[in-house]
């Protein structure tokens, strides 16, 4: 997969001259990161309490880490183009930015919870490897960093599902088949409405910001992730996804519209997760006024 | 502990030769004057390849790891489980374990204790002495510590997603998972394997804990940063007993001193802002006045109705916790002058919750599924 510097785009980095829309560009794209990382990791860490096993605590816990670790990266490549890291949070806050369709949702069950994240592990692994081809360089480096770290949580997901697919009973392990066929097409919305007509005309992939489309990427995803719950021993309708002789996926379209009510705050733990990230900030402010020593 | 060079006219090279690599560290130089630095660095270290960027850093200006701190910086060793091999690697592991050494967990936690008793150097406390009534009484003040450590560690990994500040949810996730770890290193070092300490952790009756009071009092920022603090420092007091020489210990130990080192800065910060310097010192005296009892566990597998209380040497330990606690720049410590005994029934809710919730899934699966 050739870098930016190698398909011949101009790459810059931090304080070099660059054109005003690349300098939004990847400002955008690192805070609508950030943000997803520190609301997104919020649905597993709801799990860290009930992981039930010292191990697998512990591996939750490394996950929950790394996910707010790549907040923080993000955050940093934001702030370092004009994004206060406060202001990440409190634009989603009130209302002036939102999280991905899938984190507007909560697991219902440990069986569910496999799944769910194996699904979301490797379509953002997709996503992130692809976006390391951008001409923005401190944030491309940066998502090297996080695509090493979401190899760890794939093997973890994917462990996981293992575990209970292998230990559970036949209900649990009808759960682990529910939540594939739950979260199938809420990954599938995630990956992005299709774009293959329009990417051409798409500014962020004519700037080199947006390396791939999404159906690009939703293929390819496919191509990867099937296979693995086939082995696993899930069972994959065809009436949900199939593939054809050309190799190419056919999936059943995800419903757009109510993918756009749930990112507009309608899903099910949409404000829960407002909720907590509001409080958060209420109940912590003075303390990170206290260590920084400024009011 | 790292340092700061102080050769004032030296300066550090980085350069990077592609835009796909990164800045590499190639060499140092002196310049008598700042301005020259670069342009020095660029003939010293330039002259061959096309460079894409080129920095130069005064060495004074570096904070730089000491010999001492590998033991710290060895992430891959001590947290195998972050590595994205460890899933496969354990699966493999627990296919292979014979089916003999899957038990019942009470059984399992009865069977070790048992094994551990009789097995000679199965407990730190009997590297130095003959195991007797000292070792008995060093191993009970372990376990205990262990269990506080256990529940430290769980509520610390909630913290990582309240946001006090980005940095600090990543250090607090790693305390977390450090004082998981040092709970588990510890009761492996009293024998217990793998399932018997997920037994002891999560199958254990309530009743059977007996954690510190300071578990208690784990609520908001400023009452976690304080219990953090005294934990730390007994869990460092602890390890410096001679009895203790394991090299395992010595690295829960240096890890402990660098979580000292977190909460006191934190004890400072909180200490002195005037918006939260009311609030801190309140929770502060809570928690010191509830620390008592950290060296108060009896002897291990002793009756707890048996008559002595915490030993003389818990009473020495109190001592130099007391002094520890004492350099710590928080405002006044409300710690007792003499260890208090621990009790079953402490650590009210928090015990209680981080019990209940880590039975909710287990609790459906065959108990030999999750060791």
């Amino acid at each position: 997969m050739p870098t930016a510097a190698a398909a011949g785009l101009r790459c810059y980095e931090l304080w070099d001259p660059m054109p005003d829309e690349v300098r939004e560009g990847a400002r955008r794209f690192a805070t609508v990161q950030a943000l997803n990382e520190l609301v997104g990791v919020l649905p597993f860490a709801e799990w860290l309490d009930r992981a039930p096993s010292y191990t697998r605590r512990q591996m939750l816990m490394a996950k929950v880490q790394d996910e707010v670790g790549h907040g923080h990266v993000a955050a940093r490549v934001a702030e370092d183009l004009g994004m206060p890291r406060e202001r990440i949070l409190l634009d989603y806050l009130e209302g002036r930015s939102k999280v991905h369709n899938i984190f507007h949702y909560s697991f219902a069950s440990w069986e569910e919870f496999g799944p769910g994240l194996l699904l979301m592990n490797s379509a953002a692994i997709l996503q992130f490897r692809s976006l390391t081809k951008g001409v923005y360089l401190p944030y491309a480096r940066a998502l090297r960093k996080i695509e090493r770290e979401e190899s760890f949580h794939y093997q973890h997901a994917l462990d996981l599902t293992h575990e209970v697919l292998t230990h559970g009973d036949a209900d649990q392990r009808r759960r682990v088949q529910e939540g594939f066929e739950m979260w199938l097409p809420r990954v599938l919305a995630y990956l992005g409405p299709p774009d293959t007509e329009t990417l051409h005309a798409n500014r962020m992939y004519q700037i080199g910001l947006k390396p791939d489309g999404n159906d690009e990427l939703r293929q390819a995803w496919l191509s990867k992730i099937i296979p693995v719950f086939r082995k696993l021993g899930v069972h994959v309708d065809p009436a949900m996804v199939r593939q054809m002789p050309s190799g190419e996926w056919e999936f059943a379209m995800p419903d757009w519209a109510e993918v756009k009510k749930v990112v507009a705050g309608g899903g099910p733990a949409s404000q829960r997760r407002l909720d907590w990230v509001r409080g958060a900030l209420d109940r912590n402010a003075r303390y990170r006024r206290a260590l920084r020593g400024v009011a | 502990m790292p340092h700061v060079p102080t050769d004032d006219d030296v300066y550090e090279v980085f350069a990077q030769t592609g835009t796909g690599s990164a800045l590499s560290h190639v060499g140092s130089l002196v310049a008598p004057r700042r301005d020259a630095a670069w342009h020095l660095a660029k003939e010293t270290y330039g002259r061959r390849d096309d460079l894409f960027r080129l920095w130069v850093v005064r060495r004074g200006d570096l904070i730089v790891s000491s010999a001492g701190d590998r033991g710290l910086l060895a992430a891959k060793t001590r947290m195998p489980h972050r590595q994205p091999g460890f899933p496969t690697t354990r699966r493999r592991d627990r296919s292979a374990a014979p089916d003999a050494t899957i038990a019942a967990p009470a059984a399992t936690v009865a069977t070790q204790a048992a094994a551990a008793r009789e097995r000679p150097g199965g407990s730190v406390s009997e590297c130095g002495d003959a195991h007797g009534v000292a070792g008995r009484a060093l191993d009970g003040l372990w376990l205990a510590l262990a269990d506080d450590l256990f529940v430290l560690g769980n509520r610390l990994g909630e913290r990582i997603v309240d946001y006090i500040d980005l940095e600090e949810s990543l250090a607090v996730g790693s305390i977390g998972q450090e004082a998981l770890a040092h709970a588990e290193t510890v009761l492996a070092l009293h024998g217990f394997d793998g399932p018997a300490a997920d037994a002891h952790f999560f199958e254990r009756p309530r009743e059977q804990w007996q954690v510190s009071r300071v578990i208690g009092r784990l609520g908001d920022w400023p009452s976690t940063v304080a219990c953090g603090l005294v934990i730390a420092a007994a869990v460092t007091v602890l390890a410096e007993e001679p009895a203790a020489h394991e090299p395992a210990i010595a690295a829960v130990r240096d890890e402990q001193l660098v979580h000292l080192d977190h909460w006191r800065r934190w004890a400072r910060a909180l200490a002195a802002w005037p918006e939260t310097s009311e609030e801190f010192a309140q929770a502060y005296a809570e928690v010191t006045r509830s620390a008592g009892d950290l060296f108060g566990a009896g002897p291990r597998d002793v009756p707890a109705d048996a008559p002595p209380g915490p030993s003389a040497a818990a009473a020495e330990l109190h001592g130099r916790l007391a002094a520890l606690i004492r350099d710590s720049g928080g405002p006044g410590s409300l710690l007792p002058d003499l260890p208090v005994a621990r009790a079953a029934g402490n650590g009210g809710s928090v015990l209680a919750d981080c019990l209940a919730h880590g039975r909710v899934v287990r609790e459906h699966y065959a108990p030999e599924v999750f060791r």
